[in-house]
């Protein structure tokens, strides 16, 4: 038994013998494999990059959110064509943490004679007879846990615009600005050209005769605005 | 290469494409749907907001209202002339309760802009852009605004304007919740700045201005 044996393993070369399936031999296949793992390492790498890039981008999680309202309050309208001011319903933004969504009385000024029987408008007629409030759907909602003052900024002077867009050519208010941290950093190290006199803080179509960030140098010099970066500027 | 192998491939790769495909819908969502929220900690805490439903409220309302018959301290609005425009009675005061300087006329402007302009118009003669759209959608129900440059409200004393801001007069409602006692003189002492320039001639004018003008 054991001479066969030994004549066996010297005599026969790998893979030919009668019984080569008793010992694995790597197939040809398997020389460019080292190769083939570096790039599927790198693939997944690059995968990996791209798919937490793309989740946690502030144009996946924000920019874009235009919910439908239960009266399609038209801003292009009120704003654009008809030339309102923002405060005239955000009353409390140039004094309050808030800019407040006004109350149904504020619709009625005009809306208690002008397109009295209108369809659009039934859920604010509703609402001023039963006194329930109208619900809208919140569009700009920060995290509960950063802390944003509206009329800090307004008395400061950026601009409505700076952070909500044209909405003066809303027809459905979207959200246009990140609202990340990061953007609101980027404005808090480098505020200059999003300052402007306050007398155009509301102006939706206001730009600076010359450059913008040296108004705005100028502005921030005079009213001596110094934006913290302090994590308890918003974290408080 | 094996071909099990290449099955097992085959299948990675395309389960790979689901997550992308994912991140591509949440890219694409419409427009009116809440966006992608990958890590939702703490965002929504749970605290009643200013201007939010409240269950624990019989009227449901987060934001609450002083108790009737209350005053906050050093609130007291007391001063009848300053606070409702009134002398004694019924009687408006006749004049501005108040010194009227530069700061106030401004702030009376930007005021009256925002607030009364869009009906009564940026010089205060009744041809706002919402009266212009009232008449262009041929509301019957609308009352063209007062002309506040016309003699009738220029001999109106200052309370009785102030008065109209505070609680409306007519088919005008009330601005007392957007304008407060202060903003409303400003707005009363802009609106005479409005009548007196409305009204104003030649004779008016300085004289260098005069000249100027070749009078």
């Amino acid at each position: 038994m054991a001479p066969d044996n030994n004549a066996h393993d010297q005599g026969q070369s790998p893979g030919t013998g009668p019984d080569h399936h008793d010992r694995f031999v790597f197939p040809k296949w398997t020389n460019r494999l080292r190769e083939a793992v570096a790039v599927a390492a790198l693939g997944g790498v690059v995968y990996l990059v791209v798919l937490v890039a793309g989740v946690f981008s502030p144009q996946n999680s924000a920019i874009g959110y235009a919910p439908e309202q239960p009266v399609p309050y038209s801003h292009s309208l009120h704003v654009g064509e008809l030339g309102m001011d923002c405060r005239y319903c955000h009353v409390t933004v140039e004094t309050s943490a808030r800019a407040n969504v006004p109350p149904t009385a504020t619709c009625m000024n005009c809306h208690k004679t002008v397109r009295t029987t209108s369809d659009k408008l039934a859920a604010v007629r509703k609402s001023a007879e039963t006194g329930e409030p109208i619900h809208w759907t919140r569009v700009h909602d920060l995290p509960d846990f950063v802390y944003f003052n509206h009329a800090g900024h307004v008395q400061s002077g950026v601009g409505c615009v700076s952070c909500h867009g044209r909405v003066d050519r809303m027809e459905v208010v979207e959200q246009v600005a990140p609202l990340t941290m990061g953007w609101c950093l980027e404005c808090h190290r480098n505020p200059d050209p999003n300052l402007r006199p306050r007398e155009f803080v509301t102006a939706m179509d206001w730009v600076p005769e010359g450059d913008p960030a040296e108004l705005g140098a100028r502005l921030r010099a005079e009213r001596k605005i110094s934006p913290s970066v302090d994590c308890a500027t918003c974290h408080r | 290469m094996p071909r099990p192998i290449i099955y097992v491939l085959l299948v990675l790769v395309a389960v790979s494409l689901v997550p992308m495909g994912l991140l591509y819908r949440a890219n694409h969502l419409p427009k009116n749907q809440p966006r992608l929220q990958v890590v939702p900690d703490m965002d929504q805490q749970f605290y009643y907001k200013a201007q939010t439903e409240n269950p624990f409220f019989a009227d449901g309302v987060t934001m609450r209202k002083p108790p009737a018959g209350t005053v906050a301290r050093g609130m007291l609005a007391a001063d009848d002339a300053y606070f409702r425009g009134i002398a004694r009675d019924t009687i408006f005061v006749a004049e501005i309760p108040a010194t009227v300087t530069r700061p106030m006329l401004d702030r009376g402007r930007e005021r009256f802009n925002i607030y009364c302009a869009p009906c009564h118009g940026q010089s205060g003669n009744g041809n706002g852009m919402v009266h212009a759209r009232a008449q262009a959608l041929g509301e019957g129900t609308w009352t063209p605004p007062t002309d506040l440059t016309s003699q009738t409200v220029v001999d109106r004393p200052a309370g009785h304007i102030y008065n109209t801001i505070a609680n409306g007069i007519r088919t005008m409602p009330s601005y007392g919740a957007q304008l407060s006692p202060e903003d409303r003189w400003a707005v009363t002492a802009y609106v005479r700045a409005l009548q007196l320039s409305r009204n104003a001639t030649p004779a008016d004018l300085p004289v260098e201005t005069r000249a100027a003008l070749g009078q």
